[in-house]
């Protein structure tokens, strides 16, 4: 083992890959911080670049594309409450509110150190156990899904802020919207209205960046017709004591490891990681209500879990030859091409490489680290620029981002659809993250249930029977209980409160 | 100084677009001395190509569609002297892709890569064009490989086992497939030629099919034989057979399902399929560049890896081979 991975080092430690993976680290985080352009992109448009090179130099480019990719999305969550990517939605809530409260030095801090430590744990476990890992994962099939995506489901409740009746509706709009084009399974185009451009449905990218971006956008433009506003960030600190670290400890493991489980589970994703792991910070907090108004907790959760999952991605990619998610699909296609056949003899037949890949992700992940802090003073500078000039900027790199998803005018169509939903939504006090998390896990939800039935020849009981199935459920139902009960008592005590006040 | 700062991350922002563009724009024009330099004497008849062409794969980065069009793409670039723009336009089977080609600009410089899903997104209703709404440039490589697999611990040894067991036992041996795909279509033939019936189960892509077989859940997963040789390599999967009429020398121990009684037969074709209005002479260059590429001995030498046969079939012939398959998909669609 430990030879292995020096093997791998002194395959990757030459200085043409080092080069490479600055370059790839770089353009990462580039491609990551601007909304629109995603870590899955950047690796598209560098795959075939990597076709000319050495099997270990070209996975190595994707791999500091990768985890810079990943990374980046904190940058403008943090500054301008524009998710980067959709690995950081849930770095926005705190990461914002940090920034406006002239914490934004702290916010990146954290936010660094956690998608850092997130990485480097993610892969420390893809190294030494990704075999048994991934013999676990091919267990979950469609009764497991469905039970993990209902428990997800129901986080909606910790994150629909105010009013739990408006998140779950927010909520039902989003699997609504995640209906549209051909339903899973027999492909019969659903809500189309015989417009074939809506066969495919909508895209995750193009409603993300549509929701979070286009709307948030319009809204500044719509303040700063009526007031001039100017936060001040200058005077922000970036140290962090021993103490403020120590404290989120177990908060960072917690949030690691949901990354890295959701992560290593075939087709759930970054995406969906960053939110469980907010939820759960949250709801384990001991004070919730100050979720939202810029804790570092929550900036930590988030972003250690979404580096986390890139570890846990790439878990059964090495270990077994599964794709995880769209990235690690398309690094699958770069392995073959190099004539690598992926599969559970990879790592015996060609060792060499796969110590390389890991290698090149330890190297890649200290980079980042490196970048993001010398650029920190930076990136907080970028905000000098007016407004005026760099949202509409921003506009046109999301634009095109949309575009880049599948070469289609059709999505720049559905970016702006959704940027006036988010908008009007945010006008009427609608929370966004239900919408987005019920749009990503609604299909899921729906295709697992039918495959499921296939399997079980239409019978329900394996829902419940099957031993991870169950486990889920009860945990469900447990979290919604204790959640209510904790309501209930909260309310009590208010009118207790409110009743003193009365007689007093 | 807070100018400058910002000032000098502009500069080095414009610096970094700058050396990708530049970096982007240095490859085209190497790419355009070299068709300057190249066909000259064709140029006379007809300038084409003269720009980049955009060859539109239907399917996610990364499947064997991308990879065999990327492959091909390499060396299409070296024969028409111009770059080959590989696009994945994925969504619903295929007929996304399909579609945005069928609405391009028929100037040769928008063509679609596919296979046999075509035909059956048209045979199963869900959209209204097939092979025949295209101006088809042939087809460049057969994929024979098509095969079932088990795990190694599975009660079947080969076909004959797995039929028996059916007959005996209608409905409980489950067997993966995404409905609608072309997998599926291959369940179906058995299933009437042999008067069997299976449990039949989407479990979705071929390495979710991959997984299913791993965890237990199916007990045969039908799949390309050159996604899975490592797996069989390392003994977790064995293979029952394979669909093609007589065997395949890239792979000669693998039985056919032919001789094991099961006159079940499958191919699976890519072809190259440009806008029916597209000039005729410009789909012929194209087609005369394509040939030259699957007898370029590098490129066999290449696809082999993936245990797919590189065979040219003229537009003409292309025509004939996938009505042929079509006439045959809808005979086993029409009684099911």
């Amino acid at each position: 083992m430990l030879e292995m991975l020096i093997a791998g080092f002194t395959a990757v430690l030459t200085f043409k890959i080092i080069l490479l993976i600055v370059l790839g680290v770089i353009l990462g985080l580039i491609f990551g911080s601007i909304p629109g352009l995603t870590a899955t992109m950047a690796i598209a448009i560098c795959l075939p670049i990597t076709y000319g090179m050495e099997p270990a130099a070209g996975m190595s480019l994707l791999m500091g594309l990768y985890i810079g990719g990943v990374s980046g999305g904190l940058i403008p969550a943090i500054l301008l409450k524009l998710p980067g990517t959709p690995s950081s939605i849930a770095t926005t809530f705190d990461g914002y509110p940090m920034a406006q409260k002239g914490l934004a030095g702290k916010a990146f801090s954290y936010a660094i150190l956690a998608s850092f430590f997130g990485g480097l744990l993610s892969i420390i476990v893809l190294i030494l156990i990704s075999p048994p890992l991934g013999n676990l994962a091919v267990q979950f099939g469609p009764f497991e899904y469905f039970a993990i995506v209902i428990f997800s489901l129901t986080l909606i409740a910790s994150l629909s802020g105010d009013s739990i009746s408006k998140g779950i509706m927010a909520g039902l709009l989003g699997i609504g919207f995640a209906m549209v084009g051909s339903a899973p399974i027999d492909a019969f185009p659903r809500f189309t209205f015989g417009f074939s451009s809506l066969d495919a449905g909508f895209n995750l990218l193009p409603v993300l960046i549509g929701l979070f971006a286009i709307s948030e956008i319009l809204l500044t433009a719509e303040q700063k017709m009526k007031t001039k506003l100017k936060a001040d960030y200058s005077n922000s600190g970036y140290r962090l004591t021993i103490k403020e670290l120590a404290g989120q400890g177990w908060n960072f493991l917690r949030s690691s490891l949901i990354g890295l489980g959701i992560g290593i589970l075939p087709g759930i994703g970054g995406g969906t990681s960053n939110l469980v792991a907010y939820a759960a910070a949250k709801n384990q907090s001991k004070n919730p209500e100050k979720f939202g108004t810029g804790i570092p907790d929550g900036v930590v959760a988030s972003e250690s879990s979404n580096n986390a999952a890139i570890g846990g991605a790439l878990v059964p990619l090495v270990s077994l030859g599964i794709p995880g998610d769209t990235v690690t699909a398309m690094l699958l296609g770069g392995l073959v091409l190099h004539g690598l056949q992926p599969g559970p003899m990879l790592i015996q037949t060609h060792g060499d490489i796969v110590y390389g890949i890991f290698a090149a992700l330890l190297i890649a992940n200290v980079f980042m680290l490196a970048f993001l802090y010398l650029g920190m003073r930076g990136f907080i500078k970028l905000l000098s620029i007016p407004q005026h000039i760099l949202l509409p900027i921003i506009i046109t790199l999301c634009v095109v981002g949309a575009y880049g998803v599948n070469n289609r005018l059709f999505d720049v169509g559905a970016l702006l659809f959704f940027g006036v939903i988010g908008y009007l939504m945010m006008k009427f006090n609608f929370p966004l993250t239900p919408l987005v998390l019920g749009f990503i896990l609604g299909p899921l939800l729906e295709t697992n249930l039918r495959r499921g039935l296939m399997l079980s020849q239409g019978d329900f009981t394996p829902f419940l029977t099957e031993p991870i199935a169950a486990a889920f459920l009860l945990l469900t139902f447990f979290s919604l209980f204790f959640k209510f009960w904790k309501n209930r008592k909260n309310r009590k005590d208010l009118n207790v409160t409110d009743h003193n006040n009365v007689t007093s | 100084m807070k100018g400058k700062i910002s000032r000098s991350i502009l500069i080095i922002a414009m610096l970094l677009l700058s050396v990708i563009l530049g970096a982007c724009s240095e490859k085209e024009a190497s790419n355009q001395s070299a068709g300057k330099e190249g066909p000259k004497q064709t140029s006379e008849k007809s300038s084409y190509p003269s720009k980049p062409i955009q060859v539109i794969v239907p399917a996610g980065a990364g499947g064997d569609t991308d990879l065999n069009a990327r492959l091909l793409g390499k060396y299409l670039e070296k024969e028409l002297g111009q770059p080959i723009v590989i696009s994945n336009v994925n969504g619903a089977g295929g007929s996304v892709g399909a579609k945005q080609v069928l609405d391009s600009n028929p100037d040769g410089y928008n063509v679609l890569f596919f296979h046999n899903s075509l035909l059956l997104n048209k045979i199963l209703g869900l959209v209204d064009y097939s092979y025949d709404s295209f101006k088809l440039a042939g087809i460049s490589l057969l994929d024979q490989g098509n095969t079932f697999i088990v795990n190694s611990k599975s009660k079947f040894k080969d076909l004959k086992d797995m039929i028996a067991y059916a007959k005996k036992n209608p409905g409980k041996v489950t067997i993966a497939t995404e409905v609608g795909g072309f997998t599926h279509l291959q369940l179906k033939a058995l299933e009437k030629d042999q008067g069997i019936k299976l449990n039949i189960v989407d479990v979705g892509s071929a390495s979710e099919k991959i997984t299913a077989l791993m965890g237990n859940r199916v007990d045969i997963v039908p799949t390309s034989l050159g996604l899975v040789t490592d797996y069989i390599k390392s003994k977790k999967f064995r293979t029952l057979g394979i669909m093609a009429k007589d065997r395949v020398d890239l792979m000669p121990d693998v039985p056919t399902f032919i001789e094991q009684g099961a006159n079940v037969s499958f191919e699976k074709f890519f072809f190259y399929g440009f806008p029916k209005e597209t000039p005729d002479d410009v789909v012929e260059k194209f087609s005369k560049a394509v040939e030259k590429v699957v007898n370029n001995k590098e490129y066999i030498e290449e696809a082999k890896k993936s245990l797919v046969t590189p065979t040219y079939m003229n537009p003409q012939e292309a025509f004939d081979y996938i009505k042929e398959t079509d006439e045959y998909y809808k005979e086993l669609n029409s009684d099911q």
